[in-house]
């Protein structure tokens, strides 16, 4: 991986050392990046979050599992501050995201990576572009640094040879790496995937794990893993949250998380259609909905 | 990235050709068009009426656009307005004798001056007056010159009768206007066919006021602008004799077809009426009489 | 969009997305000195906006033209007054037929690419990819394709106003024989710089890309991000468009004038 001379390009510009995880700014007490402390949301009407905590540990893989619809992409959009929740803290190398301001909190996502679900590449500008986008915005770095920086991303994914493709011309699965080289051209602190290996093919999500390792070792970026396949989050998770109903039901090692017992994660590793998430969506009484005399409707 | 220069290229291109549009619209086709760049000398002349007549309004000789009206103020003191006109040096030789008239062009009633070249040998100088004017004509008047003004003449004070034959009346219809110099003074009485001269005779009544019209005065047959009715023009002449109950006019010129008439428009709007006709009358009245 | 308050109401609903037009207005001037480091953007849609439009715009005002030759002919010539054709031409181009069928042309051509991209840009995430990479998404995709639609809009108009009056000119000069010289100078004659060129032709032209622009780029930035929806916002843009367009003529001609 040729990361090393990235850094070397940065080294020059201020405005950049921030992206490096600052001691000091993190709390004393714990090694958490990210912390959520009694988070509390609802989105029309219904409960997201209730009083919600979690603690996600600097330099690690954390994966958020959990049923469709319990808010695992709603809760990685309250750490980027695309959303706020009713009541409750985020902490996010030491700023709470609620509280920031919009300059604070742009100033923080310039640390955050985040791989969109469909990848969200600017379909108007190719590969390249698409790469320098944020450095384009973000710095006045000569075009040739430029050119170097974006190229030695889009070798890191594999695809300095797509430089000129426009995404739509790209698979789905290389559409997801141009879109991680896209989102750790600044260095981040912090990788959020959201659901990174959703439609891809055996050979693609192989890649995309690798990729997620390799990040993860070389330049010890912190990573937030939203999934559902439990085997690729078993090989590269150092630790698991499941979430549902809007409080984490069960955490820990990938290995024995699925071991306590709980009905939840008994439901949800061992791949019950009824259990704790019932089969039926809540409903009035069967019989008196399809009209049934004497069913007292 | 390669694609940014063509972008700004044509985006450049594109600025370039709508500032040159608003340009061209702004110059050409407007108004500012018409200031004159060259040195131009200017003219007085002053009306008793100017009508609609505004600044920079064109200044016209034979329909030709050769100035522009400079200034209008009223002459202190006087009721007659002062028109400065700003004439372009290429056309600074007007004679001193030249009538200035207001006219108003055919359809749109947007006036001009125009400027019918006198023969003295004498230009006017610049800073001069042209001291020979005729004024606008008044809207009213105007349409009463088109709706059977006629009629309303020979009421007042009575009418005296006059003959003329044309080898076509056109449209003619008893009851339509006589004028002499776009002035109504009185209307056709009857329009008959001559059966042995095989044409049109046609009888005029005209007002007892007009007396003084010379008896080599001209008849001519015209269509009025605007709504295409015809009317019997007048056109003084120099004989010192005055026209009579019952004589006739030797000098007539027939209507003319709808496609001459649209030529005559658009090179000089309605003041044609009044300025040609003399010339070319003749060679075809002079066999009938 | 909060529909859930008066989903059954036209007026309540109408008035409320005149609302959250207005607030949405008052959102992108607010970012408008942000946008200023994405000029790049603005040029890049400009020539979206307003160099691809330049073609449908020729060719229209090119018939307009001619067909207003045509029709002002046959008419004038009943009155004798054919020699006015250019001039009311001319009149009827800037003053009215300029500015309102480019900006209908405008509505339809990049009003609704601006509404499909941006609506599009939101369904597949782009938005919110901006955001993540901290880039404020309505000084980066709404503020430049609002100013290059103000800008490209008068420039436009003045193309279709030349391509007009050429078009009065071929018909009425070079097939039915008016005389060049009386076409011009008549239309020298009447058509006034300011009465006619600035306030019919650029004031006109200035207000409707304003009003097409913020339709356009508001009707799309805050459509559900669905196909549907999109759908729907492209729709809006050009009814809701072509409303403001005759309307705001109205209102600006009586001020105007």
């Amino acid at each position: 991986m040729a990361f090393g001379p990235v850094f070397r390009y940065f080294a020059p510009f201020p405005r950049l050392t921030y992206a490096m995880t600052d001691p000091v700014s993190a709390k004393p007490d714990d090694n958490a990046l990210v912390r959520v402390r009694g988070l509390t949301t609802v989105l029309n009407g219904k409960k997201v979050f209730d009083a919600l905590d979690m603690d996600i540990p600097r330099g690690k893989i954390t994966a958020i599992m959990g049923p469709s619809g319990t808010g695992k992409t709603t809760l990685l959009k309250h750490i980027t501050g695309q959303m706020r929740g009713n009541a409750g803290e985020v902490w996010v190398d030491g700023n709470n995201v609620p509280a920031l301001s919009r300059e604070k909190l742009f100033e923080l996502r310039e640390r955050i990576g985040y791989l969109f679900q469909n990848s969200a590449l600017l379909t108007d500008y190719d590969v390249f572009e698409n790469v320098a986008f944020p450095l384009r915005q973000h710095t006045d770095l000569p075009e040739v640094l430029i050119r170097n920086i974006v190229l030695t991303k889009l070798q890191a994914v594999g695809l300095r040879g797509a430089a000129s493709l426009m995404p739509s011309e790209l698979s789905g699965g290389m559409a997801r790496r141009v879109a991680l080289a896209r989102a750790i051209v600044f260095d981040p602190m912090l990788i959020l995937y959201d659901e990174p290996f959703v439609g891809l093919d055996p050979i693609a999500l192989n890649q995309v794990l690798k990729l997620i390792r390799t990040l993860n070792q070389t330049l010890g970026i912190t990573s937030v893993l939203v999934a559902h396949e439990l085997e690729a989050i078993k090989q590269v998770a150092d630790h698991i949250y499941l979430i549902a109903n809007g409080k984490v039901v069960a955490q820990g090692d990938p290995r024995t998380i699925a071991d306590d017992g709980s009905p939840w994660t008994r439901q949800f590793f061992g791949g019950e259609a009824d259990g704790p998430v019932p089969f039926q969506y809540p409903a009035g009484d069967y019989a008196a909905s399809l009209g049934f005399p004497g069913s007292g409707a | 990235m390669s694609q940014r220069p063509s972008y700004a290229v044509g985006t450049g291109l594109f600025i370039v050709l709508g500032f040159a549009a608003l340009g061209y619209l702004a110059t050409q086709t407007t108004s500012v068009a018409n200031r004159s760049s060259g040195p131009s000398y200017t003219v007085e002349a002053h009306f008793a009426n100017i009508g609609q007549l505004k600044e920079r309004a064109p200044v016209k000789v034979a329909g030709v656009r050769i100035g522009q009206v400079q200034s209008i103020v009223l002459d202190p003191g006087k009721e007659t307005a002062d028109v400065k006109l700003a004439i372009d040096q290429r056309y600074s030789q007007i004679p001193d004798d030249s009538v200035a008239t207001i006219f108003t062009s055919g359809l749109l009633g947007d006036q001009y001056v125009g400027i019918q070249y006198g023969t003295s040998k004498n230009a006017v100088a610049a800073g001069g007056t042209l001291a020979l004017t005729r004024p606008a004509q008044q809207l009213e008047e105007m349409l009463g010159k088109f709706f059977g003004a006629g009629g309303a003449a020979d009421n007042l004070a009575g009418s005296y009768r006059v003959k003329a034959r044309f080898t076509n009346v056109g449209a003619l219809s008893v009851g339509a206007p006589v004028k002499m110099a776009g002035v109504a003074i009185g209307s056709v009485q009857s329009v008959k066919a001559d059966p042995v001269k095989l044409d049109a005779e046609v009888t005029l009544a005209i007002d007892k006021k007009y007396n003084q019209i010379p008896d080599d005065s001209a008849g001519a047959v015209f269509t009025s602008g605007l709504i295409g009715t015809q009317y019997v023009a007048i056109q003084p002449g120099g004989s010192p004799d005055m026209l009579k109950d019952g004589d006739e006019l030797v000098l007539t010129q027939s209507a003319m077809q709808i496609e001459d008439l649209i030529g005559k428009f658009l090179v000089s709007g309605s003041s044609s009426s009044s300025s040609t006709g003399n010339k070319d009358a003749g060679d075809k009245a002079g066999d009938k009489h | 969009m909060s529909a859930s308050m008066s989903r059954d109401n036209v007026v309540l609903r109408s008035l409320e997305q005149i609302g959250n037009c207005g607030l949405f207005l008052l959102r992108m001037l607010a970012a408008v000195p942000r946008s200023l480091r994405h000029l790049r953007e603005t040029v890049r849609q400009l020539w979206f906006v307003g160099a691809m439009s330049l073609i449908i715009v020729m060719v229209c005002g090119l018939f307009v033209g001619m067909v207003l030759g045509l029709q002002l002919y046959d008419v004038l010539s009943i009155f004798g007054g054919t020699s006015a054709t250019g001039t009311v031409v001319a009149i009827a181009i800037y003053r009215e037929l300029g500015p309102v069928v480019t900006a209908l042309l405008f509505a339809g051509r990049a009003g609704t690419s601006v509404t499909a991209e941006i609506g599009l840009m939101r369904a597949t995430d782009q938005i919110a990819a901006m955001e993540m990479m901290a880039v404020d998404p309505i000084a980066y995709v709404a503020v430049p394709r609002f100013i290059a639609g103000i800008i490209a809009m008068p420039l436009l108009c003045c193309v279709f106003c030349a391509m007009g009056i050429f078009g009065g000119h071929l018909v009425g000069v070079t097939w039915l024989g008016i005389d060049n010289g009386t076409f011009w100078s008549n239309m020298t004659a009447t058509v006034e710089v300011v009465k006619d060129v600035i306030n019919g032709v650029l004031w006109k032209s200035i207000v409707f890309g304003t009003v097409v622009s913020l339709i356009a780029v508001f009707q799309g930035y805050t459509t559900p991000p669905t196909s549907e929806g999109v759908a729907y916002a492209t729709t809006r843009t050009v009814v809701a468009s072509s409303i403001a367009i005759l309307a705001l003529d109205f209102v600006l001609t009586a001020f105007l004038m």
